[in-house]
C-alpha cells in the first residue's frame, strides 16, 4: 500500500501531514509514505524515518492540471494506492476532482463540496445554531470604514480574522488595522472582526464515514500555543457535551473524512470558532491515546470494516518538541533539481 | 459540581478531565475539596479543621464559605 501525504511542513507552523505519516506506519509498518511538498527545505522531506519518497509539486493555486499530472507520475514511477491531502489551499482541488483521482485508481475519503461550504465562517452560524450551540458575534469587513464600525460595534478585545487563514485578538484601532492589511495583503478579502469568546479553547478530531456515523473521536485541550495560536501542549478530556456535539455534526451533515472542530467552552457554553475540514497538525496524539483516524480513515477507503471505539483516557498529554536532523546537501539537491528525493 | 471529577494527586495537583484546567491545591484546600465532594456540609468541615488548625470553628467556618465562593469563581461549584 502506497499513500500520498501533504502538508509535510513540520516546521513551527506545522502541516498535519507528519502526524498522518507517522499514524500510518505505526499501525502497519508495510505502509509507504509518499510526502507531497511544495518546498525543497520541507523538513518531511528529510524526516525518512517517516516519508519513504518526497515529490515536489506545483501550488495549487497553478490548478488542477499539474498536480493530477504529477499523481499520475507519482503513480506510475513509484506507485499509489490513496492520497491523504491536509493543507486548506488544496482541498477545494482534492474534493472537486476526487472521482477523477478515483478513476485513476488513487482513493480518497474526502467530504463533497456542499460539506466543504459549511465550514466557511459565513456558514458557521447557520451550522452553530442547527448543533444548539454558540457562535461569536461576528462582523465582516471590506475597507477600513467598516473594520472601524464593526470594532466600535463589538468592542475591545477581538478578533481580527481572515476568511480562511490567520486569527489575531487584538485591543486597540491602530492593532486591528494592522492586522487587518496584514491578512488582506496575504488572503484577500473579507476579514472577520469577531467578538471574544470567554472560556477554555478546547479542540476535537475525528473523523466521518460519510453516511452518518463517527469513525472515532478525541478532544483535548490546549495547554501552550505558538504565537499563531498552533498547539504545543495539550491534555486529552472527556467532555461528554463538546463529544456529543461533534457526534451530532458528523451525523446531521454526513461528514465524509477527517475534521477538527475548534471550540470556546465555558462551563456548559460551547462556541463555534472554527471547523477544519482535514486532520489537524496534532492528529498523533489521537493515534498515541489508542484512537488512530488515519488508518481508520485509510481502511475505509478501501472497504475495510474498521474500528469507531473513541476509548481513550483523559489527562493523557501532548509535548511537542524541536529536534535537529543533520542530513547531506545531495538531498536537497535531488529535490531542487529532479523533484524528487532517491526514497 | 465539577469538584467530585476532579483526579487529584497526593501533592495537591488537580486535574478536571472535562476541561483540562489544572490547579494547584494547598492541604487544606485538598481537605476541603475532598470532603464537599463527600457531600460533608460546611459546619462538619470546619469542626475537623478547627481541630486540625487550631483555629475556632466560627472561623473555619467563614474560611470554608470563603473558599466555595473562589470554587465558585473558577465555575468548580455551581
Amino acid at each position: 500500500m502506497i499513500v500520498a501525504i501533504s502538508g509535510i511542513n513540520d516546521t513551527d507552523n506545522p502541516g498535519p501531514g507528519i502526524g498522518v505519516a507517522r499514524s500510518l506506519k505505526e499501525a502497519d509498518a508495510s505502509i509507504k509514505t509518499v510526502g507531497l511538498s511544495y518546498d525543497v527545505q520541507d523538513p518531511g522531506n528529510y524526516m525518512d524515518f517517516v516519508i519513504d519518497k518526497s515529490y515536489i509539486l506545483t501550488y495549487p493555486s497553478q490548478g488542477w492540471e499539474p498536480i493530477f499530472d504529477r499523481l499520475l507520475y507519482i503513480k506510475e514511477s513509484y506507485g499509489l494506492d490513496a492520497v491523504i491531502p491536509t493543507l486548506d489551499a488544496e482541498l477545494p482541488l482534492y474534493i472537486k476532482y476526487q472521482e477523477e483521482l478515483n478513476r485513476a485508481g488513487i482513493k480518497t475519503f474526502l467530504p463533497n463540496l456542499e460539506q466543504f461550504e459549511l465550514r466557511s465562517k459565513e456558514n458557521l452560524d447557520k451550522v452553530s445554531e442547527k448543533l444548539e450551540i454558540l457562535y461569536p458575534k461576528t462582523k465582516k469587513v471590506f475597507n477600513i470604514d467598516q473594520l472601524k464600525e464593526a470594532v466600535n460595534e463589538i468592542g475591545f478585545p477581538c478578533v481580527v480574522k481572515g476568511n480562511y487563514y490567520k486569527a489575531y485578538k487584538v485591543k486597540s484601532l491602530p492593532e486591528a488595522v494592522y492586522y487587518f492589511t496584514e491578512i488582506s495583503n496575504e488572503w484577500g478579502f473579507p476579514i472577520l472582526v469577531q467578538e471574544v469568546a470567554k472560556g477554555e479553547e478546547l479542540n476535537v478530531v475525528g473523523a466521518g464515514d460519510g453516511k452518518g456515523g463517527s469513525l472515532g473521536l478525541v478532544a483535548v485541550k490546549k495547554m501552550t500555543t505558538t504565537h499563531l495560536g498552533k498547539i504545543w501542549n495539550g491534555v486529552t478530556i472527556k467532555h461528554d457535551k463538546l463529544l456529543k456535539v461533534a457526534e451530532d455534526f458528523v451525523k446531521r451533515y454526513k461528514w465524509k473524512g477527517p475534521f477538527e472542530l475548534e471550540c470556546i467552552v465555558d462551563e456548559e457554553n460551547i462556541v463555534l470558532i472554527e471547523i477544519n475540514p482535514r486532520f489537524p497538525a496534532w492528529v498523533y496524539f489521537a493515534t498515541g491515546v489508542g484512537v488512530n483516524l488515519p488508518k481508520r480513515v485509510l481502511d475505509v477507503m478501501f472497504g475495510k470494516n474498521v474500528g469507531t471505539t473513541s476509548s481513550y483516557k483523559s489527562g493523557k498529554m501532548m509535548v511537542r518538541y524541536t529536534y535537529e536532523l543533520i542530513t547531506d546537501i545531495n538531498n536537497l539537491s535531488e529535490l531542487a533539481t529532479k523533484g524528487e528525493s532517491n526514497g | 459540581m465539577r469538584i467530585e471529577n476532579l483526579a487529584i494527586n497526593k501533592n495537591g495537583f488537580a486535574f478536571d478531565p472535562t476541561t483540562g484546567e489544572t490547579f494547584t491545591l494547598n492541604d487544606t484546600a485538598r481537605e476541603i475539596i475532598e470532603d464537599l465532594a463527600k457531600g460533608i456540609d460546611e459546619k462538619e468541615i470546619a469542626k475537623k479543621l478547627s481541630k486540625e488548625y487550631e483555629v475556632t470553628e466560627e472561623e473555619a467556618f467563614n474560611d470554608v464559605l470563603d473558599f466555595k465562593e473562589k470554587l465558585k469563581l473558577y465555575g468548580l461549584l455551581s
